[in-house]
């Protein structure tokens, strides 16, 4: 044996005594440690948490992943699908990362639920640090934070295949929102199919790019996603809300919100019910100048009938 | 043997007077030396003058020639002591008299002419102020010193001809002001409004920034026009008035960028420096201080394209000119103002890479990334801004059929409207030492823009809806005056204030 090697196998063993003193960590052996990522291949030996291990929060898991470039639409579903599953008493599990994931984790708080975010990095580091509201919040409303390397190391481009392996092996099912073509949201998914976890993926337009990824996975056998009620049915649970309508949204198929509008002001919202639209193409489909279409707007939006996003305007 | 030859020189825009002394002695070895704190241009003087006076075939004299340039402890700088000095010597040799409450200023040529020297037009103003009845200038500057009316102005081709005069051979008749051909300002514009495809909102925001002389910042990914609505702006800007016309002109008499036979500048200048500039470049400034690019752009269009790429620091310095309308740049010696009332039209894209909720292309931007892009330009300077606007990305496909070239109006007819826009302005402002709705202060905005009690309502809910800050909540009332004049009304109206909240600042640190 060289001596690099004994060196190596010393500083394992000295590793090894100071994380047996350390708490807040869970051991391969230990009856606590979840089973299902038990079951994957090579499960990490520790993992490392933050808040109440409580195991039953490991019972009903549903893993989010998505791109961190969401849009607008991936913003919508997820906020919609993952809340009401959350809702149902789902874990919702995700990567804290911005985007897709935080949105997710975000949603599974607006529901009530539980959620547990896997960390790329040390158990102390926050990262991405500005979303350590999120953070908190996380922990407050009896999640977890976990991960697989102990203290203040840093995320590097090899940790986040590691982590996603955590992620997919959690949960008994993994739902992927938006996912570009060869993304980390795919490695996810593939590392979820070959756990033998069942996959769902949201349907998105074809002409986006975020979209390849996902319409890929339904193409090749996930389950198409049109209602948080496909996911919730597969853990054998029921929900209390019905399922979401059709991209209109609930609140819009309201007729009392419309009455007394005038007719430009009904067809913007016609409009804008189908497709958002920025001003310009409005004024253009309706006739009026720009400056006419933009007094209608601003009023629209103060009544509260209307949001602006990205230069496009949406029914609220 | 003593000639005294009155002259000034330009330091900014301002004018001190400056009398050449010019002494001939008979004892003493043949030497010619200037005093007074001369530069090198002023000190290489002696060679021009003494060349231009051999070679237009008169005797130079052959005595100790000193010359003095008083008051003695002001630094002179420039070349155009040089007519002052062959006056003065011109009229030692010949023994003649030099003409009484004159001015003499201008750049010799090794020939005996005289060359384009900048400034002429101060020196006008400043005969003018001080009752001088003559100024001798060069010919070719000669034109823009004639705009200043009730000074003679005497515009000079060569020594011979000036001697000529001195001799009372020959008379000289002061030149007649002679304007430059203008074009309408219209055709100065590289485009027409009326050639952009789309873009509705932004043109709207260009017809309002011109109106009131609001400044305006547009986002938009690479391609979608910004750049093309900028240079479309001058073709809807009012004409110049007479006033104005004269502040430009004077800038740029100062910064020697006045053609020779140029003459009163008309056309609202555009100035578009790149990004790269430095805070000196954009300020002005120097040893002896030049007006930078927002003193050239004075009364006109300063275009940043790029904005975020500029350096924070040249950024920053822009705010101060902004707000006052004008700048002092002070050096250890010398401390110049120059006016910089102009309109801001600044351009950024939305991400580093440009691509950000492009409907085609994929932003390849990390979040981080896009946050520094974005901090490059601080609050501050975001808040001397009024008018905000996203400039999307146009589809050609869309606008193949021909109705839609009906719809779009020309630049001229925009600029119908911002005429009178500003007509109105100025008939408000008279006495109140500013000239447009932008400029307006609190105080302004409390006296010339009351609000019927329902816009006032309105504009409470939009300020819950939008969560406007004060300041923003002032920005909208003053574009929405602004507005009002654009529609003719006197009254600022709930649909006015409606509009203008289309232009209000994004809110900072916003969704990505």
């Amino acid at each position: 044996m060289s001596i690099w090697c004994e060196e190596y196998l010393l500083k394992g063993k000295k590793k090894a005594n100071s994380v047996k003193k350390m708490k807040n960590l869970v051991r391969i052996n230990s009856p606590e440690y979840p089973q299902l990522l038990k079951e994957t291949k090579k499960p990490p030996d520790i993992l490392y948490y933050k808040g109440e291990w409580d195991n039953t929060i490991f019972e009903k898991c549903l893993t989010v992943v998505g791109s961190r470039r969401m849009t607008k639409y991936g913003k919508e579903i997820t906020e919609r699908v993952v809340s009401e599953i959350a809702a149902a008493g789902i874990t919702i599990v995700s990567g804290f990362m911005y985007g897709i994931d935080a949105t997710a984790h975000k949603a599974a708080l607006e529901g009530g639920g539980r959620t547990i975010a896997v960390m790329p990095c040390g158990i102390d580091v926050i990262h991405p640090e500005y979303q350590k509201d999120l953070y908190g919040e996380i922990l407050e409303n009896k999640g977890l934070i976990i991960s697989e390397f102990e203290s203040a190391h840093p995320p590097g481009i090899w940790t986040y295949p590691k982590r996603n392996k955590i992620m997919a092996g959690l949960s008994a099912a993994t739902l992927v929102v938006e996912a570009g073509p060869k993304s980390g949201t795919l490695i996810t998914a593939e590392t979820a199919k070959m756990c033998k976890r069942r996959l769902f993926a949201v349907p998105g337009p074809l002409t986006s790019v975020l979209s390849q990824g996902t319409l890929q996975l339904i193409k090749e056998g996930a389950d198409m996603v049109i209602s948080a009620q496909e996911v919730i049915g597969a853990y054998d649970l029921k929900s209390h809300e019905t399922s979401l309508s059709p991209a209109s949204g609930r609140k819009s198929s309201d007729p009392a919100r419309f009455s007394d509008l005038s007719v430009l002001e009904r067809s913007i919202i016609k409009q804008l019910q189908r497709e958002p639209m920025d001003i310009d193409a409005l004024s253009r489909i309706a006739g009026v100048s720009s400056s006419r279409m933009g007094t209608t707007l601003s009023l629209m939006q103060i009544k509260g009938l209307l949001y602006k996003e990205e230069a496009k305007y949406y029914v609220k | 043997m003593l000639s005294k030859v009155p002259s000034a020189s330009n330091l900014g825009l301002n004018t001190t007077s400056i009398d050449v002394e010019v002494n001939l002695a008979d004892r003493g070895l043949p030497v010619f030396e200037i005093v007074g704190l001369p530069s090198k241009a002023v000190d290489e003087s002696k060679e021009r003058v003494r060349t231009a006076i051999k070679n237009s075939n008169i005797k130079f004299p052959d005595k100790r020639i000193t010359v003095n340039l008083a008051p003695a402890d002001i630094p002179k700088e420039g070349s155009f002591y040089d007519l002052p000095i062959a006056a003065g010597i011109l009229a030692m040799t010949m023994q003649c008299e030099l003409p009484g409450s004159s001015l003499f200023f201008g750049e010799l040529s090794l020939d005996g002419t005289l060359r384009h020297t900048k400034g002429a037009l101060l020196l006008a103003l400043f005969a003018r102020e001080r009752g001088i009845k003559n100024i001798f200038v060069p010919k070719a500057s000669a034109n823009e010193a004639t705009i200043i009316k009730g000074v003679n102005v005497y515009a000079i081709e060569d020594l011979n001809q000036l001697l000529a005069y001195f001799l009372g051979e020959t008379k000289l008749v002061p030149a007649e002001c002679r304007d430059v051909k203008d074009d309408e300002a219209c055709s100065q514009a590289e485009f027409d409004m009326e050639e952009i495809l789309g873009q509705e909102q932004a043109k709207r925001a260009m017809e309002i920034s011109a109106g009131g002389g609001h400044n305006l910042f547009m986002t938009g990914s690479p391609g979608s026009g910004k750049t093309m609505l900028a240079r479309a702006l001058p073709g809807i800007l009012p004409p110049l008035t007479e006033k104005e016309s004269l502040e430009v002109t004077k800038v740029y008499s100062a910064s020697g960028r006045i053609p020779p036979q140029g003459s009163l500048i008309k056309i609202r200048p555009v100035r578009a420096p790149h990004h790269t500039i430095s805070a000196v470049g954009l300020i002005g400034g120097g040893t002896n201080p030049q007006p930078g690019e927002v003193s050239l752009a004075h009364r006109g269009v300063l275009f940043l394209d790029e904005f975020n790429e500029f350096p924070r620091s040249v950024l920053e310095a822009l705010r101060q000119p902004m707000e006052d309308g004008y700048l002092t740049i002070s050096r250890s010696r010398r401390r110049v103002d120059f006016p910089s009332r102009f309109i801001l039209i600044a351009s950024a894209n939305p991400c580093p890479c440009g691509y950000l909720h492009h409907p085609a292309k994929t932003c390849i931007c990390s979040r981080r990334e896009i946050e520094r892009y974005r901090k490059r330009v601080s609050g501050p300077m975001l808040d001397r801004i009024d008018l905000h606007i996203e400039v999307p990305v146009v589809d050609i496909k869309e606008f193949s059929d021909k109705q839609q070239t009906k719809l779009r109006e020309t630049s001229a007819h925009i600029r119908t409207r911002v005429i009178t826009a500003r007509q109105a302005q100025t008939e408000r402002f008279t006495g109140e030492g500013i000239h447009s709705n932008a400029e307006m202060k609190n105080k302004h905005i409390r006296k010339y823009c009351s609000l019927s009690k329902e816009s006032r309502q309105m504009l409470l809910e939009a300020v819950r809806a939008f969560k406007l800050s004060a300041r923003s909540y002032f920005k909208v009332i003053k574009v929405a005056r602004t507005i009002a004049d654009l529609d003719g009304s006197r009254e600022i109206t709930v649909s006015h204030l409606a509009e203008a909240l289309q232009y209000r600042p994004k809110i900072q640190g916003g969704e990505i």
